[in-house]
């Protein structure tokens, strides 16, 4: 009957194991997200992607629709500010942490449509720093590491989303 | 030790692999889920999202809903399908042709989508979509060979299509199970 036993917590650990690999990977895809664009450009800068197409293969599900921008961003050293114009159409610019977690955004929808002709600023800071010593609109990042995205419509007359993405920056403060 | 780490390794793989399937809730034959994106997900939710939906928002930005089956066939290249829609209570929505790899399709027109502003309609406001390896009058999507390598898939379908509906209304937000979605049928196969 031991093997029985055997085979009972075999399949119970497994079954139970499975929980904590898929834990693992969101951590791992966002290191190695963050290890390939860090090989193309150093962190905190803005990095405008081109309109996605068939060779678009850094992140996938790339949305031919959007017009796109994205800062890695690393708070080690301080905190980033990221400051883009807001376009008429949709807009919006998330913030991931390293196990995925789009952990705070801001767009020009629903009840941000004030924001559309305004240029927005937002320092980002480390999950140790106080949010107290800073001013105006102020993210706190759970993780040191993440990624900033920034989404625009693409769809129809683009030139406005266009402009506002080639205006958009990031920078260590 | 091993042989856990195998099975668990081995159940993981067969979840992913099923994509958007049992953490996730259905509506006809698209599969979305309240939680991608969000704090709340689930260990599985996140997993999956990690590898097929990398920087996905939350659900007020926008709600994502994936097909790879029409009535428990995978999506194939060998078959027609065809989307009927109309407009959707929401900022503005697309429809993209993903490969397995979920990547855009290479095709000669560059067409991956469609949205609400390029479609050409009929009459009532209504439109179609034709879904097929092999030119289609109308708004034809071209879908074909992913650009991974074939030795790489590990998936039933050939393709999928993702809807991504931009600030959707309450409908969407409440109701995701239920509000209205493109109808996907299968028209023929070769």
């Amino acid at each position: 009957m031991s093997w029985l036993r055997w085979i009972a917590a075999i399949l119970v650990c497994g079954w139970l194991g499975q929980y904590a690999l898929a834990m693992l990977v969101p951590h791992l895809v966002m290191e190695r997200l963050y290890q390939k664009f860090a090989e193309a450009r150093a962190p905190n800068q803005m990095n405008l992607t081109p309109r996605p197409d068939e060779n678009s293969r850094w992140v996938v599900r790339p949305s031919p629709d959007l017009l796109y921008a994205s800062c890695l961003y690393n708070l080690e050293q301080g905190p980033v500010v990221i400051s883009a114009p807001v376009p008429e159409r949709y807009w919006s610019m998330q913030f991931y942490q390293m196990n995925t977690d789009n952990f705070a955004g801001i767009s020009n929808q629903r009840e941000q449509r004030f924001r559309v002709g305004t240029r927005v600023e937002v320092t980002l800071i480390g999950p140790d720093a106080d949010p107290a010593e800073y001013s105006g609109e102020v993210i706190q990042s759970p993780t040191t590491r993440g990624v900033m995205l920034l989404r625009a419509s693409g769809i129809g007359d683009a030139s406005q989303s266009q402009a506002a993405i080639a205006g958009s920056r990031c920078a260590p403060l | 030790m091993l042989l856990s780490l195998a099975f668990s390794a081995l159940l993981l793989l067969v979840t992913i692999k099923a994509g958007l399937g049992n953490s996730f809730l259905k509506n006809g034959d698209w599969r979305t889920s309240e939680s991608i994106g969000a704090a709340d997900a689930d260990v599985i939710v996140r997993a999956v999202v990690a590898i097929g939906g990398l920087l996905a928002s939350t659900r007020e930005d926008s709600m994502y809903y994936t097909i790879s089956s029409v009535a428990g066939e995978p999506l194939n290249l060998d078959c027609r399908y065809r989307i009927e829609g109309g407009d959707y209570d929401a900022n503005w929505w697309s429809i993209t042709a993903y490969g397995w790899d979920y990547f855009l399709i290479p095709n000669e027109q560059k067409r991956y989508s469609f949205n609400n502003d390029n479609i050409n309609r009929g009459e009532d406001g209504r439109w179609v979509i034709h879904v097929s390896a092999t030119e289609e009058n109308g708004n034809w999507l071209p879908v074909g060979p992913s650009g991974a390598p074939a030795s790489e898939k590990s998936t039933h379908h050939d393709f999928d299509l993702l809807l991504r509906l931009y600030t959707p209304g309450e409908a969407y937000l409440q109701n995701p199970g239920s509000a209205p979605l493109p109808v996907v049928t299968q028209e023929g196969c070769s």
